[in-house]
């Protein structure tokens, strides 16, 4: 808790038993500044706790340094009235000690305490009339003294539960009682008896080791395993490919690539083509496999294609299949009215190549409700053969997929 | 974009037969320039090269491609010191095309009211370029503003920077819509997606490529090889059925021509349909665009593709080699090793007669995972010429991993310091310095394996400072940050951690006083101590040496738990339900896109398979083509079951470690969410049960709520107060002997049998006596708490019958006896115990009474 030297320090403050108290106290608050005090104090209360450790007039000047320096604030802001009044009401306590703590807590700022600590401890402890005092109860002082309760802290069961971690063990010859006063006699010139120790030695000890937390509930938390190595986390290293930078053979290039498949798409877009114009188309688009990216179709514009050029149309989608807009194609043929030419193109695409199966299904679900509501007898049975024509190539696709 | 479309300009030139305008002058001078500086470029003269394309700049300066192959050319003539500058000129191109493109877009729609359909005469280039441009609603810029190669070279940079990730999400959109590419650009956005999805180990996506390069290569590749069933034959599936017999006949035109020729103007190879693109075709155009002319002895030309024309004997089975060895790296790396080890076979037939190193490596990896260590070290000798320093690195690396298995860890670690400090050497005798030095220097990932070994030869400092220099590459990985979180915790248990003395393994006393005033104080209870410790600044930030820090072990873990709870929603499939935004019909339907890329379930369909055949006049099994489908499928999906298990794994032992750190630290709060989360993972294991039950209990004691911390030891409380062993021996092995299970079913019997329990996959923790013996001593203190005196001592008896040396077992007999008021019987208990350290604080005391 404390250092050796503050320690020593501390056993002759309180072993002076001869001088007043008050010059006690105040060589205490000169000797260790404000921020040891309170661990100087705590070291006195550990030492207190121990009924043996100290002779009566210690006890009595280390409770008058407890009291004192805290006694310009509350008795209830003291951190050790409750220890102290724990003390002045324990009935197996000195009735000396007692009465002493007694005063102390009654005198502060009267005049009644300085002259309680103008004497000195060991004049106090000659002098003391037990018949002069009455000593009230434990609820009686606490009410008296810690009456300003503070708002608890929290504070953890581990710690309420700490007990005082030191543990008497007396090193006494076998069949000696410790607690017998004939270790203590040292024959005049002679040698200290073996087990006899020293009592200021261990209370300076014990001033340096003991701490306020006590020993808490023992608790075995284990330490986590490491994660195995996992497979593969070891990294085996290869013969890289190697990647470098690429030209680019597009600078300057010609951007009128395709410009004449592009004319004749926008045509396309706007009524039916000549067959040599179609052909055209079907031979460049033939041709190179990425013309069909450049022709300047989109989704938005395809049922123009498909009312004008249901042939171009089915050739275009054929080539876009592999496409990553062609879902928008499909979704745009299938949304939009139903037509003879719409049904060809639909007609003619499962024939050619494999449509999603929802596709499928959707169209002709459109199908059959388009039919519902159409008036004209002779549209609808050619609509139908169309219909018809489509779902034979089901079957076998449905169960596929 | 390629020659195809110098060819092209040339060809308009040509047959321009009116009087050209002053514009169509000017295009024609650039173009003649732009094709001079594609030939310079080609024959590496590149500093001509740059001349001519000055020029260039100067009739067309705001043109971002004739930037960008300036950039291209100055690379290659001056190396590249700084690699994050070129990636911003990159960036800068890309985005100055984008800009046209849109300003284009903007004037197209002005335009189009008044230009009629017919403007689009052959003269003017800009005007049908515009309609173009204007009616595509999607990426379907015209080839002036396409940027798919500025951004193919952005992600080339960042893959021999080793940013994978980063890469990755470069390439992925380019991948999506690889149709409208050309094929020689298309070639290297598949190979290169390859390479950056087998490195950031995304299987599912390789497999993606792999079928993608196979169908795209289909017909032909087949030939060679009639000696098996899984030959890539795989032209079955594409949709266009009528289209077979017009592509075979295309081919045979232009494969001859092309063997041929080899030069750079061949818009035959134009005709090619990519449904039925073959190998030798592929490669020819990628001789035409002249990219990958190796031109340094430093370049890896091993199996390359990237060969000049003349020592390259057959360049259709060269990619074909390709394919099989990626099918090998990715069939190593979802560990089917079975059908890795058929495909090597492949591999090796095709390479015969030629260099077979990367072959033989991949064996070696191979012989390497089935734990056949001579074999693996030997193929591994054969494999490498060690008088590079790039391969000694790589060899010295390999046989680090295989000495790890070995349980050599000294020898691992020396190995991996030694291939660490090639690797880093090589970079800087280079010069001037290529992309490919920085993506054959492989420190980052070396030093991450020096780091995994360091922290198993129990090095944490070391390893530390090894993760982090890892993480400049692994940081989207929480493993990474288990890792360096796990530095610290041992860090912490061998006492290195500063202000933290290391736990003890025996109960400390101290003397105090002489005789009859002797006393025994027990020392200070470090581990119950809340440490309040300074947060230190950046994570990994700087070149400061790490720190650890318990604190700093916690931010580690949230960042791994982070990563592990973000990685959810990563695999959207390519094309699913791209719904039309413009389509203002109110029954929008929308559905799957049919197209190659979403993985296919069923190959090889009947009928339409057979006509691809017959017209192909090559009769193939189309069953071929399925199974090594299947065999591909299954193993990405078997992988992917395995990385769910690892991430799991990965999850227990973070959760975990942030309980203990989060107590440590004192967050009691934390601590207890922490656990419980461990405890509600679906396959928490025993051990980690155990650990979230102990966290939680110790956690809900500091909260002050002892009754239901007794609840969660007291789910291991049988009848009679008696503790069952939480988990069992065979839980600490459990996780490798199933993987070797595993591999029994799906690969083959493992070789030598020394794939289980002793080669360092083990959990290393407690004895299931000792987590025993930790449940009593901890229903010993919540009895305590609650005041049960009695109920505690029993727990304490038990807890010292099953783990008498355990010092906090003595500890805690010692603590029930002093609450007790039992002083004696405590002083007897310490004793009796050989483990207790009794430190004497003999000062002498001069004078002082």
């Amino acid at each position: 808790m404390i250092g050796t030297q503050d320690s020593k320090e501390l056993l002759s403050l309180i072993n002076a038993d001869q001088r007043p108290l008050d010059e006690i106290v105040s060589d205490f608050i000169s000797i260790f500044k404000p921020s040891l005090q309170f661990k100087a104090c705590c070291s006195l209360a550990l030492l207190l706790e121990d009924k043996k450790m100290l002779k009566l007039t210690q006890r009595l000047i280390a409770f008058a340094i407890l009291h004192h320096s805290y006694s310009s604030q509350q008795p209830s802001a003291n951190p050790f009235i409750s220890f102290i009044v724990n003390v002045a009401s324990d009935d197996s306590a000195d009735k000396v000690e007692r009465a002493f703590i007694l005063q102390l807590l009654g005198s502060t700022g009267t005049s009644n305490g300085r002259e309680l600590l103008k004497q000195s401890a060991a004049d106090y402890a000659k002098g003391f009339d037990p018949s002069v005092h009455v000593f009230p109860q434990r609820e009686q002082l606490q009410k008296q003294y810690c009456d300003i309760v503070q708002p608890e802290p929290y504070s953890c069961l581990f710690r309420n539960k700490a007990v005082r971690k030191a543990l008497p063990d007396p090193d006494v010859p076998r069949g000696c009682d410790a607690n017998s006063a004939e270790l203590d006699y040292v024959p005049p010139g002679g040698k200290p008896r073996v087990g006899s120790g020293d009592r200021d030695e261990a209370a300076v000890e014990l001033m340096q080791n003991l701490s306020l937390e006590g020993m808490n509930p023992q608790w075995i938390r284990p330490v986590p395993p490491k994660l195995p190595i996992q497979d593969g986390e070891l990294i085996w290293l290869n013969h890289d490919n190697s990647h470098e930078l690429l030209w680019d053979y597009g600078m300057c290039a010609d951007t009128s690539r395709g410009a004449a498949i592009r004319d004749l798409i926008a045509k396309a877009l706007k009524g039916p083509l000549a067959p040599a114009q179609q052909e055209q188309i079907l031979v460049e688009l033939a041709s190179d496999p990425k013309l069909v990216y450049h022709c300047g179709l989109t989704p938005r514009k395809l049922p123009e294609l498909v009312e004008h050029n249901p042939l171009i149309a089915v050739q275009v989608l054929i080539k876009l299949m592999n496409s990553a807009e062609i879902a928008d194609y499909l979704t745009v043929l299938v949304n939009m009215d139903m037509s003879l030419h719409s049904m060809e193109v639909v007609n003619r695409l499962t024939t050619e190549v494999d449509l999603p199966t929802e596709f499928v299904h959707m169209y002709i679900t459109n199908c059959i409700s388009s039919c519902e509501n159409i008036k004209d007898r002779s549209d609808l049975s050619e609509l139908c053969f169309l219909g018809v024509a489509i779902v034979p190539f089901n079957p076998c696709k449905v169960p596929l997929v | 974009m390629d020659s195809r479309d110098l060819s092209a300009t040339s060809a308009a030139t040509a047959s321009r037969d009116g009087s050209p305008s002053e514009e169509d002058a000017i295009l024609s001078v650039t173009a003649g320039l732009a094709k001079e500086a594609a030939l310079l470029f080609q024959s590496r003269r590149y500093s001509e090269c740059i001349d001519v394309l000055n020029q260039v700049m100067q009739k067309k300066p705001s043109d971002p491609k004739v930037l960008h192959n300036i950039t291209v050319a100055e690379y290659f003539r001056d190396g590249c010191s700084d690699p994050k500058k070129l990636l911003e000129v990159l960036h800068t191109v890309k985005r100055k095309s984008e800009e046209l493109a849109r300003a284009s877009v903007e004037q197209g729609d002005v335009g189009n009211t008044t230009n009629s359909v017919t403007s689009g005469s052959k003269g003017s280039t800009t005007i049908p370029h515009q309609f173009s441009t204007a009616s595509s609603t999607s990426n379907a810029y015209s080839d002036e503003f396409d940027t798919s190669l500025a951004t193919l070279n952005i992600a080339v940079v960042l893959f021999n920077l080793h940013d994978f990730a980063k890469a990755l999400s470069v390439l992925e959109p380019l991948y999506q819509n690889i149709e409208p590419i050309d094929e020689a650009t298309a070639l290297h956005i598949c190979l290169l997606l390859l390479d950056v999805a087998l490195a950031s180990h995304d299987a599912a996506r390789a497999a993606e490529v792999i079928q993608y390069l196979e169908k795209a290569s289909g017909g032909n590749c087949a030939g060679g090889q009639g000696d098996n069933g899984s030959n890539t034959h795989q032209s079955s599936n594409t949709p266009v059925k009528s289209s077979a017999s017009c592509n075979s006949a295309s081919l045979n035109v232009t494969s001859p021509d092309n063997a041929a020729t080899g030069s750079s103007e061949n818009p035959l190879s134009r005709t090619l349909s990519d449904e039925a693109l073959d190998y030798e075709t592929l490669l020819s155009t990628l001789d035409i665009g002249g990219q990958n002319l190796s031109r340094a002895p430093t370049v890896l030309s091993t199996n390359d593709l990237s060969r000049s024309s003349a020592d390259r004997p057959a360049p259709a089975v060269d990619l074909k080699l390709k394919l099989h060895l990626y099918k090998v790296r990715l069939l190593l790396l979802t560990r089917n090793l079975k059908a890795t080890k058929r495909e090597v076979k492949l591999a090796m037939n095709i390479a015969r007669g030629k260099d077979s190193s990367t072959a033989l490596l991949l064996k070696s990896q191979l012989e390497y995972a089935r734990g056949n260590h001579p074999k693996a070290i030997k193929l591994l000798n054969t494999s490498i010429s060690r008088t590079e320093s790039g391969m000694s690195s790589i060899f010295n690396n390999n046989l680090g991993c295989i000495f790890h298995q070995l349980k050599k860890c000294n020898m691992s670690a020396k190995l991996f310091s030694k291939a660490l400090a090639l690797s880093s050497s090589c970079l800087q005798s280079e010069k001037p310095l290529k992309l490919s030095t920085f993506s054959q220097d492989k420190s980052v990932l070396i030093v991450y394996n020096c780091g995994l070994q360091y922290l198993i030869c129990g090095k944490p400092v070391l390893a530390a400072q090894c993760f982090k220099k890892a993480s400049s590459v692994f940081y989207n990985q929480p493993l990474l940050w288990l890792r360096i979180s796990e530095c610290c915790l041992l860090a912490l248990e061998k006492g290195l951690l500063d202000s933290i003395s290391a736990p003890n393994d025996e109960v400390r006393v101290h003397v105090v006083g002489k005789g009859k005033w002797r006393q025994l104080v027990m020392d200070r209870d470090s581990s119950m101590q809340s440490n309040d410790i300074v947060e230190d600044k950046g994570l990994l930030s700087g070149n400061a040496p790490l720190k650890l820090s318990i604190s700093f072990a916690r931010r580690c873990l949230l960042n791994a738990l982070h990563l592990l709870n973000g990685t959810k929603s990563k695999s959207s499939k390519p094309g699913v339900s791209s719904a039309l935004e413009e389509d203002d019909s109110n029954s929008t339907l929308t559905f799957k896109n049919p197209n190659h890329k979403t993985l296919p379930s069923m190959e090889g369909k009947g009928s339409s398979a057979s006509a691809q055949v017959g017209s192909n006049g090559d009769m193939k099994d189309p069953k071929g083509a399925y199974s090594l489908n299947v065999t591909l499928q299954n193993s990405v999906s078997s992988y992917e079951d395995i990385c769910r298990r690892e991430k799991c794994m990965t999850k227990q032992a973070v959760l975990a470690n942030l309980a203990y750190v989060e107590l440590f630290l004192g967050n009691p709060l934390k601590a207890l969410s922490a656990a419980k989360s461990l405890l509600s993972l679906p396959e928490c294991s025993r051990i980690y049960m155990f650990l979230g039950h102990v966290y939680a209990a110790e956690a809900l004691c500091l909260l002050n709520r002892p009754k239901e911390a007794a609840e969660h030891l007291l789910a291991y409380l049988s009848d009679k107060n008696d503790v069952e062993l939480p988990y069992s021996d065979v839980d600490s092995s459990k996780w490798k002997l199933e993987k070797a299970g595993d591999n029994d079913e799906s690969n083959g019997p493992a070789v030598g049998g020394n794939m289980t329990a002793e080669d360092g996959h083990d959990i290393v923790f407690l004895k299931p006596e000792e987590g025993q013996g930790t449940l009593y001593v901890n229903l010993a203190a919540v009895s305590a708490i609650q005041g049960d005196l009695e109920q505690a001592f029993l727990f304490v008896t038990k807890a010292l019958a099953v783990i008498p040396n355990n010092p906090k077992a003595i500890l805690a007999a010692v603590y029930v006896d002093l609450l007790l008021g039992k002083p004696q019987d405590a002083l007897v208990k310490l004793k009796q115990c050989n483990h207790v350290r009794y430190l004497s604080s003999s000062l002498p005391l001069n004078g002082c009474s």
